[in-house]
């Protein structure tokens, strides 16, 4: 697994045992994570919670033997890997074999697409990759996609083409591809981001049956409400170490309902109206939409529920004009501003500031504007900052940043909560708020129950297929 | 027929491909290449992709005929019969035999070249290569290849779509298409790059390459008949060209 010398078999019962003295990324002035003791052993369920940008992608980056990258990263300290002995120290870190580190301990981004290859054309094929280069007979290949998928139903999917899956649909692939590689422990990275009711259940009865074969697994989360019943060791990153967390009531709901716009607006012209449209993309045998009626109006802020892969993207995506609807008539009469699904899809420029005012005029009203927007979304201080280098619920705030500079009527949000920690959730309340205040309206979609009901006037409902 | 045809062994495929242009290349007559260019027309016909190989074929075989035209029909010196006259320019009966004979010979490839990468499946072809005794490094080389194109087609277009919402790139016409290229392609190169290290590291993880025993999920359908058609078609492409090229009895 690593150079020779380092090489030392070590009995012991746990799957993982872990000392981190201390990492530091390559140009960083401090260490990110520090003074950290992680023993894993097998069937358990160790959930670490943090906040944005405290370290745990980074820490899922050690864990999966990513991080350090040789000649760059700072790292000091010790594990123990199926029966392995791995010595990192600041003047020298081992040679890692991802692959053979991989078959011990497999990594789920939290951007889970990227853990797909994009190179294999059905989802059947993406599933048994790592098998594939295992040289897995055919044969049981096909045994174990017929296992996995109807486990966690994916068998709708097998034929589809990898890279035209919706987010939550691309994150479950992925993670079924991950647990078909079958390794001994297996760490997720916010793996119930953008699922739906039906997929978290399959999730989480998955990971129970994984930890009733003797996987270990490792929960990277933000909140830990969903596993406090199942785990047993609930820890923090915080500070760059973990601690023992307190199993705690989960902190109250801050915002109210937006207040009442909505009465007001029943008699407005609608900014948006759907009329019998039918929507799709090329080569789909089905359209995703059929026969959908939806009006939006000043003032309103409107919801949209529904499973994973139901649409909802794809109505935005329309609202915003990038996809034209294939029958019936859509209306959009005022300025819209859409935030993505995934923030890395809306950010391409190299500083925050460029970023936000991209395409904006040299000289103008719109780019007076951007100081402004930077510090009331709480982005001053990373205004030279790579987009890229920032935490997750940041990284969106900055995508948010690029629409509101623009000061649309209709604002698009497509899953505005994934990724984004409380001080993230207020700021997008008074987003909305303010949009809804200036006589705009807004139309978002989530998963998340509770913020729904808290935000919309009212939900529209994607028909299942 | 379609089916027979699009489910050949990618393979074969190559093997008759490389034949016909050996053949027709050392026989060098023009009514076997035209034989040929019109057979695969047919083929592609049958194989519903008629149109697309006609377009592209024309795209390139034009503005090779021209500058053939230019270079050897009307700089030729010879005296053939004139055909037509600009002033001091002459376009030569002999010149231009010269050139159609080049053209169909290039035109022949073309065809051919074309037609193989419109029937061959781009999945299939890997899948035959990770199947076949060849180190496992050639199909992960041919993938990373023939999938860089569609994956960079596919972020410039979500490039694209983001710079939309923001009201940038959506000119008309070729002012419009020029401001495209302009505003994505720093940002499609950047975004690659740093994707495709992003994507790195999850492969290695997931044993790819293989270093040792591999297998594939995906068949590709062969038959004791095909491997026979292909050495065949292998050793003629040698042997035929062998016996017109190589002068036998009279010349010394
Ligand atoms: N580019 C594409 N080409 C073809 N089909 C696509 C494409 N993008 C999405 N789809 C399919 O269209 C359907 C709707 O996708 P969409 O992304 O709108 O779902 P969604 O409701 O947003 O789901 P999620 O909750 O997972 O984000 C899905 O079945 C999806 O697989
Ligand atoms: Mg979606």
């Amino acid at each position: 697994m690593m150079d020779m010398e380092h090489r030392a078999p070590v009995e012991s019962t746990s799957a993982l045992h872990l000392r981190l003295g201390s990492f530091r990324y390559a140009d960083a002035d401090h260490d990110t994570l520090r003074a950290i003791e992680l023993e894993l052993s097998p069937g358990s369920l160790t959930v670490i919670s943090g906040d944005s940008g405290s370290g745990k992608s980074t820490f899922g980056g050690v864990l999966a033997g990513m991080l350090p990258r040789q000649g760059a990263d700072s790292c000091e300290g010790t594990f123990i890997l199926a029966g392995q002995r791995i010595d990192y120290s600041p003047e020298h870190s081992p040679r890692i074999d991802v692959a053979g580190w991989a078959r011990h301990l497999g990594l789920l981004p939290q951007d889970a697409g990227l853990y797909l290859s994009r190179i294999r054309q059905t989802v059947a094929e993406e599933l048994v990759f790592a098998r594939e280069n295992e040289g897995m007979p055919r044969k049981e290949m096909t045994e174990l996609i017929t296992e996995f998928s109807t486990r966690l139903s994916l068998e709708h999917l097998l034929e589809r083409d990898p890279s035209k899956l919706s987010g939550g649909q691309e994150r479950l692939v992925a993670l079924t591809a991950l647990s078909a590689a079958n390794p001994s422990i297996i760490v997720l990275d916010e793996p119930l981001a953008g699922l739906d009711s039906t997929a978290t259940a399959t999730v989480t009865a998955m990971i129970t049956r994984l930890r009733a074969a003797g996987t270990a697994l490792v929960v990277l989360t933000r909140t830990t409400e969903a596993w406090e019943a199942e785990a047993e060791t609930l820890l923090t990153l915080a500070d760059g170490t973990l601690r023992p967390a307190t199993r705690t009531a989960r902190t109250a709901a801050s915002s109210s309902k937006p207040s009442g716009f909505a009465a007001a607006a029943a008699s407005e012209k609608p900014l948006l109206a759907f009329a019998g449209v039918q929507l799709g993309y090329k080569g789909a045998s089905a359209p995703v939409i059929s026969d959908l009626d939806l009006e939006v109006r000043a003032g309103e802020c409107v919801g949209l529920a529904g499973a994973n892969g139901t649409g909802k993207t794809t109505l935005l995506k329309a609202a915003a004009g990038l996809l034209k609807p294939i029958a019936g008539k859509l209306r959009v009469t005022a300025e819209s501003g859409m935030l993505l699904q995934n923030p890395s899809d809306q950010l391409f420029e190299r500083t925050v500031t460029r970023e936000i005012a991209f395409g904006l005029p040299k000289k103008g009203l719109q780019r007076a504007r951007v100081p402004r927007i930077l510090e009331q979304l709480g982005l001053a201080s990373c205004a030279q900052t790579h987009p890229y280098e920032l935490p997750a619920s940041a990284r969106r705030l900055v995508a948010l940043a690029t629409v509101l500079v623009r000061e649309p009527r209709l604002l698009l949000l497509d899953e505005p909560t994934e990724a984004l920690d409380p001080a993230g959730l207020q700021i997008l309340n008074e987003v909305i708020d303010s949009v809804l205040e200036r006589g705009g309206a807004v139309l978002f979609s989530s998963h998340d129950e509770r913020f729904i009901a808290r935000t919309a006037h009212r939900v529209h409902r994607m028909p299942r297929q | 027929m379609k089916r027979r045809i699009t489910q050949l062994h990618p393979f074969t495929v190559l093997c008759l491909a490389v034949f016909t242009v050996a053949v027709a290349t050392a026989a060098s007559v023009w009514w076997l290449s035209c034989a040929v260019i019109v057979m695969c027309l047919a083929i592609g016909a049958v194989a519903g992709k008629a149109r697309k190989l006609a377009a592209l074929s024309g795209a390139i075989m034009l503005p090779t005929l021209l500058s053939l035209l230019m270079i050897h029909g009307l700089a030729s010196r010879d005296s053939s019969p004139v055909i037509a006259a600009w002033g001091p320019i002459s376009l030569t009966r002999g010149g231009a035999e010269v050139a159609m004979m080049l053209a169909l010979r290039t035109a022949v490839l073309v065809v051919v070249g074309l037609l193989c990468g419109l029937l061959i499946d781009k999945h299939q072809l890997v899948a035959a290569i990770d199947l076949s005794p060849a180190p496992p490094q050639a199909g992960y080389l041919l993938a990373s290849t023939l999938f860089l194109l569609p994956q960079m087609m596919e972020k410039q277009h979500a490039i694209g779509e983001a710079q939309a919402l923001r009201k940038a790139g959506t000119g008309r016409g070729l002012a419009g298409w020029l401001q495209r290229l302009r505003l994505r392609a720093v940002p499609l190169v950047l975004s690659s790059v740093q994707d495709a290290h992003d994507r790195s590291v999850h492969l290695a993880a997931r044993g790819f390459p293989a270093r040792g025993e591999h297998s594939r999920l995906r068949q590709v359908a062969d038959s004791q008949i095909q491997r026979g058609v292909r050495w065949v078609a292998l050793l003629c492409s040698v042997l035929v060209p062998a016996a017109i090229l190589v002068p036998f009895g009279g010349a010394a």
